[in-house]
């Protein structure tokens, strides 16, 4: 009796062995910035998932397709100390009875689901008939994501470029902190509150302007926005130095304790100990990416503004670390193999316009997408709606037939008709801006979406793309 | 200007709307299709490259020869035809009038056999048009252009096909938000790929059955025969599926295609097929020389309706879809083989049985 129990042990210990090795995990960054629909999207995608074995909205997963894909569940992650992904309440706050959109995310959270699955592949299917994919899913407030560029600066590297884009953007100049910070001087030291006060006063001063421009370049550090658990942190308190003359000067006889010392030791620390770590954790492990874009609100803001955001994005993406990744690097040095770049909210485009609304996301983001290529990354753009809110309908004006979209608008609570005006999909000089008139509205969720699954643009291409290939 | 951003609010004005469906798009997508159509002319496209002027070399004379002979010979043979006849009824009127209504008849049903082979020709050259315009949507990513197309092709299946179960299927995962790209592989794989293995599985038949005659065959004369018998009736049952049936003389185009894209993608077929076939062969090799020209003749047999799947389907396979001859080779083996076993229970078969289980 003991020696049946023991062999069957046995062959219940190689059969785990042998899910083990067979198993996948594959973790997903959903990156962008704060406002791109980040929380949205992984909404519908666990929602998408979580439905799958009566979901037949998803004919591009090919998986799911073939009716390989048998049923998936939230389960619990090793990292414990990561707050969980609030799926349920951002998905009651979407079809409740006065649905909203899903609250921006003001802190890190993660989700796993697990999915199983029959193997496809002859060789595997003799050992197992079934197998199970591990995803994780990781949401965290886009303006930390803008930390990510400093990693490559120094602190006057840094404030060069602060003082660049000053320049560039043509800000109301006479505010405290630029007054202020001309007054005192760098070369000595100057008491930690009145450096306080003026970092406080710098923090106003970038709220501020990004209320005025909506741009995200001078936005850094992220965390000067939205502090999470540093509130009040002296690691908090610095600024840029924008004195031309104190730039170019040789910093390296300076007295330690010289203000411009002190800036630059927080700056490093902050550097060091809040962003680095927080990326290595979060996004060092990370096989997949994806990087929402809100491409309306770039149209609608005009070539300014589309400037601005080229900037800030093909900054981010420089600062990931992409590269092919064969399963010997992968134990030591994992990387992202494949990027997706999304242009969320296609929804409120008229469909016809979809394709130049990839157009026009390829072309902003052409020099990245260079760079990402020749290491031999997969990268795909789309246009896609996390949760389609709208409905395409053909409406005449002025004796002309408009492909328009129909929803609820949010500002008002009525129902509008809207052209949003045509998407040039090639490439614009300033002036040629100038011509096109966009006004992309920003729709309300209807009432009339059901507990079940949410209706969605492309997710299931989404999906394919990067989780298709684990389902062998 | 035309593109001003338009903002209607449905409260306030009366406004006519139309759903979005498929007859709408053609009248509204005119224009957008030509600016689409003349900057991918200017763009940089696969048409970019130097071109050969003229394809065929210019024959002169020799083009000549084949009509002349035929109208020489058809003209004899109306003559000596005519001057039979004649003396028929210089003989007697009852047998002439039976020999016009015989000759008569001949010609008749040989000119309706000439329009339907000719009509069915036509058929597959609009096949081959269709499967160019839908990859020129593919490639061009147009919106609400390849509904037209899919219903067309759909009614032409539809005529040999019951296809509303798929159909349905497709019409419930169409979005009016899909573009052309999107609708098309929606169609491919909802729709045709059903098609596909109802076609892979007629060819599996014929495949595996002259296989099995040939086996069996006793006369090497008569395989020829056969094969030429097999192939035609899969020619046919294959492209009746994808709704382009091809006639007799229809058919005689379709096989030279056939066999003219056989020599072409041979090489690169025989090079992905290399490694198992090597296999197969040390296997064939094993039970008979008969078994193996059976394996042959399946195999080629297999190819030939491959490559009619090709032809006939409207939407070109991608690497995903793709039919592979691994496939019937591997039923082509278990039939033979497992005919092999019941009919001489011999040491030869055991052995093909341990061997088809080590392949596996």
């Amino acid at each position: 009796m003991s020696e049946k129990s023991s062999l069957s042990r046995l062959v219940h210990k190689a059969e785990q062995l042998i899910e083990r090795g067979i198993d996948k995990r594959v973790r997903i960054a959903v990156t962008g910035l704060s406002g791109a629909g980040k929380t949205a999207f992984i909404t519908s995608f666990m929602n998408q998932l979580l439905h799958i074995a009566d979901n037949d909205q998803l004919p591009f997963l090919r998986a799911a397709k073939e009716g390989r894909v048998l049923a998936s569940k939230v389960s619990s992650y090793d990292e414990l100390h990561i707050p969980e992904f609030k799926y349920r309440q951002s998905l009651d706050s979407i079809i409740g009875s006065t649905p909203s959109w899903p609250a921006s995310t003001t802190g890190i959270s993660q989700a796993q689901l697990n999915v199983r699955y029959i193997i496809k592949n002859e060789w595997l299917q003799k050992l197992q008939k079934q197998s199970h994919l591990t995803i994780d899913i990781i949401d965290y407030p886009g303006e930390w994501l803008l930390d990510l560029p400093l990693l490559r600066l120094s602190y006057k590297e840094w404030s060069v470029q602060c003082l660049q884009l000053l320049e560039q953007s043509h800000v109301a100049e006479d505010s405290d902190w630029r007054e202020q910070s001309t007054k005192v001087i760098y070369q000595q030291p100057l008491a930690d509150e009145s450096i306080a006060e003026l970092s406080l006063q710098y923090k106003d001063f970038i709220k501020e302007h990004f209320i005025q421009q909506q741009t995200y370049n001078l936005l850094q550090p992220g965390r000067f926005i939205l502090p999470g658990e540093l509130q009040g942190a002296p690691v908090l308190d610095f600024f840029p130095v924008l004195d031309i003359d104190i730039l170019n000067s040789d910093w390296s006889a300076l007295a330690e304790d010289s203000l411009i010392k002190t800036l630059e030791k927080r700056f490093n620390y902050y550097k060091q100990q809040i962003v680095q770590p927080f990326f290595k954790e979060y996004f060092e492990k990370v096989d997949r990416q994806i990087l929402l874009v809100d491409c309306l609100e770039v149209l609608n803001g005009g070539y300014q503004n589309f400037r601005d955001m080229q900037f800030t994005l093909v900054e981010l993406l420089k600062s990931f670390h992409y590269g092919q990744s064969n399963w010997l690097k992968r134990m030591f040095n994992p990387s992202i193999d494949k990027l997706l770049i999304a242009a969320t909210k296609a929804d409120h485009v008229p469909p016809e316009q979809h394709r130049a609304l990839e157009g026009f996301l390829q072309n902003m983001l052409q020099e990245a997408k260079n760079d990402i290529q020749y290491e031999g990354i997969e990268l795909e753009t789309m246009a896609i709606s996390a949760i389609k809110v709208t409905e395409a309908v053909i409406a005449e004006h002025q004796g002309q037939k408009l492909m328009c979209v129909k929803g609820i608008e949010l500002d008002s609570g009525e129902e509008v008709i809207n052209y949003p005006g045509r998407i040039q999909p090639q490439a614009l000089s300033r002036d040629a801006w100038r011509e096109h008139q966009y006004d992309f509205i920003n729709f309300a969720i209807p009432t009339n979406l059901t507990n079940g699954i949410l209706p969605h643009i492309r997710m299931d291409k989404v999906m394919q793309f990067l989780i298709g290939d684990k389902f062998r | 200007m035309k593109d001003k951003p338009v903002k209607i609010r449905t409260k306030t004005a009366n406004v006519q709307v139309e759903k979005v469906s498929a007859n709408v798009f053609e009248e509204h997508n005119g224009q957008s299709l030509e600016v689409g159509r003349s900057k991918a002319g200017g763009a940089l496209s696969s048409t970019a490259g130097p071109k050969m002027l003229n394809s065929k070399p210019k024959k002169g004379l020799r083009k000549l020869f084949w009509p002349a002979l035929f109208t020489f010979v058809a003209g004899a043979a109306a003559y000596e035809s005519y001057l039979f006849i004649d003396s028929l009824f210089a003989f007697n009127t009852v047998l002439g009038v039976a020999a016009t209504a015989v000759a008569g008849l001949a010609v008749i049903s040989g000119g309706a056999g000439l329009i339907k082979g000719w009509l069915s020709r036509r058929k597959l050259r609009s096949r081959k048009e269709k499967q160019q315009a839908f990859g020129l949507l593919i490639e061009e990513n147009t919106y609400g252009e390849g509904q037209q197309l899919i219903d067309e092709v759909n009614t032409e299946i539809g005529q040999y096909l019951d296809l509303s179960g798929p159909l349905s299927t497709y019409r419930g995962q169409k979005q009016q938000v899909h573009n052309d790209r999107e609708l098309i592989q929606l169609y491919s794989q909802t729709v045709l790929e059903g098609l596909d293995s109802m076609a892979l599985e007629a060819i599996t038949k014929h495949a595996t059955e002259s296989a099995v005659m040939v086996a069996l065959s006793p006369l090497a004369a008569a395989d020829m025969a056969l094969v030429a018998w097999r192939s035609s009736k899969m020619l046919q049952e294959v492209s009746r599926i994808y709704g382009c049936p091809q006639t007799t003389l229809g058919r005689i185009g379709l096989t030279k295609q056939v066999m003219t894209n056989m020599m072409l993608a041979g090489a690169s077929d025989m090079l992905a097929d290399a490694g198992t076939e090597l296999l197969g062969k040390g296997l064939a090799a094993t039970v008979s020389t008969k078994v193996a020209q059976g394996i042959g003749v399946g195999l080629l047999i297999a190819r030939m309706g491959i490559q009619t799947m090709k032809l006939c389907r409207p939407v070109e396979f991608t690497d995903d879809n793709r039919p592979k001859l691994s496939y019937i080779r591997k039923s082509l083996y278990n039939r033979l083989t497992t005919l092999l076993k019941k009919s001489e229970p011999s040491k030869g078969a055991t052995i093909t049985k341990g061997e088809q289980d080590d392949r596996d």
